[in-house]
């Protein structure tokens, strides 16, 4: 029968002693993360770099405000593309934010049954079909039922791409609300709907900011459908009922082509489609940060820091 | 400290309480998914007093507390039965808006939960603006009358839209407790205010429940009973489901009736 | 497992019962020094001493009490009532003490005429054992019998003061006056303890005739 105090020493001197081993495997661990950061990050900065590198030089005031010039001649611009993307992007966000915004509602708030499980359930698989399934269908639906190409053609597509990203991240972003921040505002005595818009949506803002650009920023580059939707053109907007062009399909379209010129004028067509994809990232952010009375730490929240 | 000679002089005859009843619980039973967890029980509550509801962990106090303001209804599983009768109007009868009785009857939760992204001001005025009233002058006036209810106005009225979330603590119950006022309510209910805060915060909080006690009624749950000896009037005393005892609370802590009672509060079991 | 406040309370109860027993050693043998002409002036002085520091240990011991466990319930109407019985103690050694001194200011009593306290001076003793028994038992019937025997002093003490006004012998008259005085203030003061101890067992302080009558003598007074 030991002494408790022998029973103490016993047991401490089962624990594995070797500090300094330990240590280096800390940091060996360390350097692995790292690594592997390192990693994923160098593709990311080599296309920005070749990007840039190659596109910079394209980039004029004719080259952002003129229509595409004879092909072969390196003439013209991708002005009507640029009009184009931030046209669809517009008209998609139009239609798939709300629906999405709504369905990841429905989904935290009252979707704890077996109709939510079955829409949550279709959601996540409809998330993972190829583009250019979706881009068929439009094609199918709208194309073919209105006789033409056109933008509502490329619209719907891209909305379909983008309401189940944004009812995913609404819905978890929703979650992410402490329950207790409904029941105060019950407790208040205002109705359900009052509670979730003013209350639990504002809360939950930061969560859907991001989703929402996740899904933006993902369209802006989807190509496939647009190819059998708004089919692509050389001319500015000429109503919503008419084919038009966008960025990614004319980098595709420039792509193709066997002259040095066109090539150029893709890579350009590229730098201009990430910088609108960042200015609007930036911008939207931005416009959130400074709504808050907090003025400091401004870049930190832009970057999107969340308060302690 | 008492002497021999003052003791027999006491007289036993006490006053009587001469407060009308301003919440009564009628045969009050919860049944969560079929079991029945609160048991049966009748409680009445005087104006302008502070009732506490004691009782070791799960004996259903705060389950009895949530069906004073039906926050049961957005419970799944929970099925409540009884009245609930606020100055004679019972208040789960079919044609009462819970909503209506929701602004009666006001809560403060355990853990303070200011609307996150809100500012003191708007913290304070949600209930009043997201239930329509709209005119500036009168939310200053409602929002300084409830900050100086709940002790606060002085630390913070020189900057109202300082996010509610930057207080500390106890300011940021003070906070909820001043939104709860702010919708006028004529019971306020508080769960455990004062359990996750520190004890100068926790001593503020106990002064600002004894003024409210002399405009509102005051029902209150909590685990520390010297809390519940030094803040309130009448005591509950529950254990699994059903009341055991209700009393003036120095009955219940100088003579308490039932065995069961005087065991727990000397710390004799749980 | 004990409560924190079990150890304090057990020494409490073993402070509260060496005074009980000193309170009784003093008063008995002051009494007898006075009936039967025993010197035991030093003793009762050194038993009295002790119970004095006996009671502020005892007083200290309580509001420490107090201070760290804010006790409620039984626990607290025994504590209470124990700063009072420990101060009863305290009168009957220090009334003791002062039945000796008569004997030592007046010198040779031994001719005066003791028949009278005889009786009284038993009931008083009984009434301080039955004290210390209550606070030990909480039996409430020794509150009745405490009551009776306090009754019976006090009519005795009427009847025999106007009778030793007229008295022939001056010292016997006045000393048996003193003595009498003195045991009457021993019932009294074992009548306040009585009432302390009724405090602990029931939460009133005065049991009135009815109460005794109705949960005494005519129930069950196992509830208590």
């Amino acid at each position: 029968m030991m002494s408790s105090v022998q029973k103490r020493a016993e047991y401490r001197s089962l624990f594995k002693h070797n500090v300094k081993g330990r240590l280096v495997v800390d940091k060996i661990a360390m350097g692995v993360v790292l690594g592997c950061v390192v990693i994923a990050i160098i593709p990311l900065g080599s296309i920005l770099v070749e990007v840039f590198k190659n596109g910079l030089a394209a980039l004029s005031i004719e080259f952002l405000t003129q229509i595409p010039g004879a092909i072969g001649t390196g003439t013209g611009g991708i002005g009507p593309a640029i009009q184009g993307t931030i046209i669809i992007i517009g008209m998609s966000s139009l239609i798939g934010i709300p629906i999405g915004v709504m369905s990841g509602i429905f989904l935290s708030e009252f979707g704890d049954n077996r109709l939510g499980r079955t829409v949550r359930f279709f959601n996540d698989v409809f998330m993972e079909f190829p583009s250019i399934v979706l881009g068929i269908f439009a094609f199918l639906t709208i194309v073919l039922l209105l006789g033409h190409f056109s933008l509502w053609a490329g619209a719907f597509a891209l909305s379909l791409i983008m309401f189940p990203i944004v009812a995913r991240t609404t819905e978890e972003s929703l979650k992410l609300v402490p329950l207790t921040y409904r029941e105060a505002g019950l407790a208040l005595g205002l109705r359900q709907w009052v509670v979730t818009f003013r209350i639990v949506l504002s809360a939950a803002k930061n969560g859907m900011i991001t989703g929402i650009l996740l899904a933006v920023a993902r369209i802006s580059g989807e190509t496939a459908p647009l190819i059998m939707t708004v089919l692509g053109s050389s001319q500015f907007f000429a109503g919503f009922d008419s084919p038009m062009d966008a960025l990614p399909l004319r980098i595709w379209r420039l792509s193709l082509l066997p002259y040095d010129s066109a090539q150029l004028q893709g890579w350009g067509a590229a730098v201009v489609l990430i910088i609108i994809i960042l200015t609007i990232n930036i911008g939207v952010r931005y416009y959130f940060a400074t709504k808050n009375s907090a003025k400091g730490k401004l870049f930190y929240r832009i970057m999107g820091g969340r308060k302690q | 400290m008492t002497t021999v000679m003052n003791v027999q002089n006491e007289s036993e005859k006490q006053p009587t309480d001469e407060r009308k009843y301003k919440m009564i619980a009628e045969n009050v039973s919860v049944y969560y998914g079929g079991i029945h967890t609160v048991k049966n029980i009748t409680m009445k509550f005087r104006e302008k007093s502070v009732t506490s509801l004691i009782g070791p962990s799960g004996c259903g106090k705060t389950t009895f507390l949530r069906c004073l303001n039906r926050m049961h209804d957005m419970t799944k599983n929970a099925r409540v039965e009884g009245k609930i009768l606020l100055d004679g109007e019972d208040l789960y009868s079919k044609d009462v808006d819970p909503i209506y009785h929701r602004r009666k009857v006001g809560m403060v939760f355990q853990k303070p939960n200011p609307f996150p992204t809100m500012s003191i001001y708007d913290n304070v005025a949600a209930g009043l603006r997201l239930n329509g009233v709209r005119d500036k002058k009168i939310l200053d006036e409602i929002v300084e009358d409830s900050l100086r209810m709940a002790y606060l106005w002085d630390e913070v009225k020189h900057d109202l839209k300082k996010p509610a979330m930057e207080l500390s603590g106890g300011q940021q119950q003070r906070v909820c407790i001043a939104r709860a006022l702010a919708i006028q309510p004529e019971v306020l209910l508080m769960d455990e205010p004062a359990s996750a805060l520190d004890p100068i915060a926790t001593q503020k909080i106990e002064e600002t429940i004894t003024e409210l006690a002399k405009e509102f009624t005051i029902i209150i749950v909590t685990h520390n009973m010297q809390q519940a000896v030094r803040v309130s009037d009448y005591t509950a005393f529950m254990y699994l489901g059903d009341l055991v005892e209700f009393n003036e609370t120095k009955k219940i802590f100088t003579q308490p009736q039932n065995e069961l009672t005087a065991k727990y509060v000397q710390g004799q079991f749980g | 497992m004990t409560r924190l406040i079990d150890p304090p309370l057990k020494n409490l109860s073993a402070l509260m019962a060496e005074m009980g027993d000193l309170a009784i050693q003093s008063v008995v043998l002051a009494i007898d020094s006075y009936l039967y002409d025993k010197d035991t002036a030093t003793q009762v002085h050194d038993i009295s001493s002790e119970i004095s520091k006996k009671y502020f240990q005892v007083a200290d011991l309580t509001f420490d009490i107090f201070l760290r466990y804010q006790p409620v319930a039984d626990d607290f109407r025994l504590i209470r009532s124990s700063i009072e019985i420990s101060y009863g103690f305290t009168r009957f050694g220090r009334y003791a003490y002062d039945i000796t001194q008569v004997r030592s200011t007046f010198g040779d009593i031994s001719e005066c005429d003791k028949s009278w306290l005889i009786e009284v001076s038993d009931k008083v003793k009984t009434m301080i054992k039955d004290a210390v028994m209550y606070f030990a038992e909480l039996d409430i019937r020794k509150a009745l019998t405490m009551q009776e025997n306090e009754d019976y002093v006090d009519k005795l003490y009427r009847e025999r003061l106007p009778m030793l006004i007229n008295s022939e012998n001056t010292k016997c008259a006045l000393a048996e006056a003193l003595v009498l005085r003195y045991l009457e203030r021993l019932a009294d003061h074992a009548m306040f303890m009585s009432d302390a101890i009724n405090y602990i067992v029931t939460g009133k302080h005065k049991l009135t005739k009815q109460f005794m009558v109705k949960n005494v003598i005519d129930r069950d007074f196992t509830q208590f």
